[in-house]
């Protein structure tokens, strides 16, 4: 990532991101959490939690003087997961949480994400009001006799790890061996717990937290799970690899022939597991993953409702469907909700699906994949011009008006066996263009897409 | 109720205010960052004493140190003076207090201090306070965040051993003193129970030594507040009693039969004790009792005058390498030897020492000491109206002599009046001091019609 690191701020419905010190200051932080506490309407104390970077402990110390100045007893959890945090929300019956980590970004990021009772993202609406106090800052502050404390709380693995227990047999894929890389992050925790406690056979690779530098960068895509873990899964003999962010969150996976997998591939995998053992048949994504997961879902009934792009859409479309509607709830990047665990994105309930798949079907990771019909998708990205953005995206349209268009962020296009999707990323000024063709990828479409958003910026 | 502009401060002691709306944790990791961009990158000592608003405020400052790179080490509660020293002998750029001293509890401070563990000077506060409006901090990136670590233990064994060298100990432990003792719940109650009875085999009566409650009483310890102690004393047939601030800097002293002591005696004492040990003279400020002149003549030693504050009375002992100072009327004895700043162990250490040499009571102790009457008292002003005020004042003693150096203090046959305004508030604080008490009450009396009030 070759952005200024001083305009790396961003401020926004999920919460605030950046590079710390140019970017993401104690001052920020000091003043979002107070702008939380004074938004949280329910009782209760606050729980927070962080990923291992060095600047987590600065910023968990900023988070803690903001909730406790608006009367917030803040429970912390020290270095865990982004779901161990939601479940221990929702356990403790706190008035919501803090996660404190950049997830997939490099080392030199940091982010906070906010969460309100029993673990649940805020809503645009709620994110909304949160935003306007920060810019109001005018804060709730309790006087001298009402402030806060904080307490450390150790051991809330286990708990999770009893919930997911009640799920998952974990103790039916004791036979797998899985080699893991974690990115230096929290499932390196998780997971050690896990093999003691249950006797599973994960291997660990880059499994020590670390604060200042990550092995590689934690993005979970398959170039990430080529680097390192996809050329140990045939020496070490595994039957499959997973790959998991810093906040274990998303998962990305290897077949144990070697093959590192598209992140893609995550989401229809699950959903092939989930769906028949489910009443819920709606699957929520978003507009940019694949479209093999239309194809799968279709085969045990279901249908898939895409949205807008963003952790933001998925969870409000979530909210206005009953619990029992939902068969599970992702993103093409590797983040996965499952039903138990409603608005939980984890990799490590992820992976439990995938192996307790392997285990029932009897089956190699490679070959339950390749039951699949094959995909192929590109990614790619332009610089941004915000200004040109709609002259743009009126020209792509009117270029391949022979498609179905949806229009509800940026511009997909739809034909019976492929489609692209151009867009403005939420994250860094970049649009993004991402085209997918049933069997080899869509070359041609890729490069006349890629070279109008280039020219976009002489326009 | 103060004026809004009085319940937040930021100027030459560093911040104070009301915790709440006025001193914000913004504001506190603000300042903390500002502080940790002027000492450098290093080491800073974090503690605080034990007012509600502490441990949020801790988490404040340690956010803006470690957010400018520095190193944090938390100390835990407490006393002032405790962290001060180990600030000054752990390898630390400096060191932060979290205490509003003797102040009310919905107020809290930040004290900073240098690499050496004292109050910043002048000059460093001047430059601190400009870095701070310019906003212009260090902001770390991730790989330059340092660690934030906890040494709980240290500090108040170094303290206490310091402390120790300068007194009889085995004199004092054979007395097995019996020693009332009050801590208003501040950040003393730990520390000061165990001083005065595994160090010094005191039998301790404590009141107020719960860190997790108010303060009981109003923070200051002076004669008016102290009627608690006063009676624990009796009760417990203790030869003394002590109470301290809430950050355990100040002393306030009963003799055996609960009577509290004016301070400029505790003070008086103390100076006595030490110039019998040391060599060097003594710095008070102007305010201080003449007691104090008397003594260092009887030792053959010279007193200097400063205007009010702990700074002023630490640089001019560093400058004159003064053997004792302190502030009279503050509760405040600074021993160099231990620390140049003010320290309640010292002098309580010094106090059970000069019993345990002399054999004499508190009450005997402080009887033979040179009388003098006080009178102490404050009136408020309108802003605009000090300079005509004090124009005043010096018109109605012509031909007596005046020291402008902190307000007016104005020498006469009978005494000396000593009028400044205070740092913090737009109020006149008024020290009268005679040989005998109608003529400091004259004096007084004299100042308040003057300026309207009488």
């Amino acid at each position: 990532m070759n952005r200024d690191a001083t305009k790396s701020l961003r401020i926004s419905h999920v919460g605030l991101r950046g590079v710390v010190g140019p970017g993401l200051t104690a001052a920020r932080v000091i003043d979002f959490a107070s702008a939380f506490g004074t938004f949280l309407g329910a009782p209760g104390a606050v729980v927070t939690g962080r990923d291992p970077r060095a600047s987590g402990v600065m910023i968990r110390e900023g988070v803690a003087a903001g909730l406790m100045a608006c009367g917030r007893d803040v429970i912390d959890l020290g270095v865990v997961s982004t779901p161990v945090i939601q479940h221990t929300i929702r356990r403790m019956g706190a008035a919501g949480g803090v996660s404190i980590g950049a997830s997939h970004n490099t080392a030199d990021w940091n982010a906070l994400k906010f969460f309100g009772p029993a673990g649940v993202y805020l809503s645009t609406a709620e994110a909304g009001e949160l935003l306007d106090i920060y810019h109001l800052r005018k804060f709730d502050f309790a006087d001298w006799q009402g402030i806060g404390g904080m307490r450390v709380e150790t051991g809330t693995i286990d708990p999770y790890l009893d919930e997911l227990a009640a799920v998952f047999d974990i103790a039916a894929i004791r036979g797998f061996c899985v080699v893991v890389d974690c990115c230096n992050g929290t499932s390196s925790h998780i997971l050690h717990r896990m093999n003691r406690r249950f006797g599973t056979n994960f291997i660990l690779i880059n499994a020590k937290t670390e604060g200042v530098e990550f092995a590689h960068g934690p993005a979970t895509t398959r170039d990430t799970v080529g680097l390192q873990l996809a050329p140990l899964m045939v020496p070490l003999g595994a039957d499959a690899g997973f790959l998991f962010d810093v906040d274990s969150d998303r998962v990305a996976l290897a077949a144990e022939d070697g093959t590192a997998v598209s992140e893609e591939l995550v989401l229809p995998l699950i959903a092939d597991y989930l769906l028949p053992r489910h009443e819920g048949k709606l699957v929520i994504t978003n507009l940019s993953s694949t479209a093999l997961l239309e194809e799968v879902v279709a085969r045990h009934g279901g249908r898939v409702l895409r949205v807008p792009v963003g952790r933001q859409s998925a969870m409000d479309a979530l909210a206005t469907y009953r619990p029992e509607q939902i068969a599970l709830a992702g993103e093409g990047t590797g983040a996965v909700m499952m039903p138990q665990f409603r608005f939980i994105y984890d990799g490590i309930a992820s992976m439990l699906a995938i192996l307790s798949m392997m285990k029932e079907r009897g089956a190699r990771l490679s070959e339950i994949l390749k039951s699949y019909p094959r995909f192929s998708i590109l990614k790619g990205e332009a610089p941004l011009q915000s200004r040109q953005i709609p002259a743009l995206l009126a020209a792509i349209r009117e270029r391949y008006r022979d498609g179905e268009v949806n229009a509800t962020d940026g511009l997909r296009v739809d034909w019976p066996d492929h489609w692209f999707h151009v867009r403005v990323s939420q994250t860094e000024p970049v649009v993004r263009i991402i085209c997918e063709r049933r069997g080899d990828p869509p070359r041609e479409l890729y490069d006349e897409l890629v070279e109008q958003c280039l020219a976009a910026n002489t326009y | 109720m103060p004026r809004r502009e009085h319940l937040l401060k930021i100027g030459v002691s560093g911040v104070r205010g009301v915790v709440g709306e006025f001193l914000t944790p913004a504001l506190a990791c603000a300042f903390a960052q500002a502080f940790g961009t002027y000492v450098g990158v290093g080491r800073v000592v974090v503690g605080r004493d034990t007012r509600s608003s502490g441990p949020m405020l801790q988490h404040a400052v340690t956010c803006g140190l470690l957010a400018s790179g520095c190193e944090v080490v938390d100390v835990g509660i407490l006393p002032t003076p405790t962290i001060q020293m180990f600030a000054g002998s752990s390898r630390a750029q400096g060191g932060i207090a979290i205490t509003a001293s003797h102040n009310p509890p919905e107020y809290n401070a930040l004290k900073l201090f240098n690499s050496h563990g004292l109050f910043f000077n002048q000059y460093e506060r001047e430059e601190l306070i400009d870095l701070y409006h310019q906003s212009e901090f260090r902001n770390a990136a991730n790989g330059q965040i340092r660690r934030a670590t906890a040494d709980l233990e240290t500090p108040a064994r170094l303290h206490i051993a310091r402390v120790l060298k300068h007194v009889d100990v085995e004199r004092i432990r054979r007395r097995r003193f019996r020693v009332a003792i009050d801590c208003v719940n501040g950040a003393g109650s730990l520390m000061t129970p165990a001083f005065l009875r595994d160090e010094l085999n005191c039998e301790v009566h404590a009141i107020s030594v719960d860190p997790a409650k108010p303060f009981p009483r109003e923070a200051e310890p002076r004669p008016g507040t102290l009627g608690d102690l006063s009676a624990l004393v009796g009760a417990t047939g203790s030869c003394v009693g002590f109470a301290q601030d809430p950050d355990g800097d100040r002393l306030a002293v009963a003799d055996e039969t609960g009577r509290i002591l004016d301070n400029d005696d505790v003070l008086a004492l103390a100076v006595d004790a030490a110039l019998g040990r040391s060599s060097g003279d003594v710095v008070v400020n102007l305010t201080t009792s003449s007691a104090i002149d008397d003594i260092a003549a009887s030792h053959g030693r010279a007193v200097h005058r400063t205007p009010v504050g702990e700074a002023n009375v630490v640089e001019t002992i560093q400058a004159v390498h003064a053997a004792i100072g302190g502030e009279g009327a503050n509760g405040g004895i600074i021993f160099p030897a231990v620390h140049l700043c003010r320290d309640s162990y010292t002098g309580m250490a010094f106090l059970l020492d000069r019993m345990a040499e002399t054999g004499e009571s508190m009450s005997a102790l402080a009887a033979r000491l040179p009388r003098y009457s006080r009178k102490l008292g404050k009136v408020a002003y309108e802003h605009g109206r000090l300079s005509a005020l004090m124009q005043a004042l010096e018109a109605h003693f012509p031909g007596a002599r005046m020291n402008r150096m902190d307000g007016l203090k104005i020498r006469l046959p009978q005494g000396w009046i000593h009028v400044r305004s205070s740092n913090t508030e737009p109020i006149l604080r008024i020290a009268a001091e005679a040989r005998s008490e109608a003529d400091a009450e004259e004096l007084y009396g004299r100042v308040l019609r003057l300026f309207g009030e009488g």
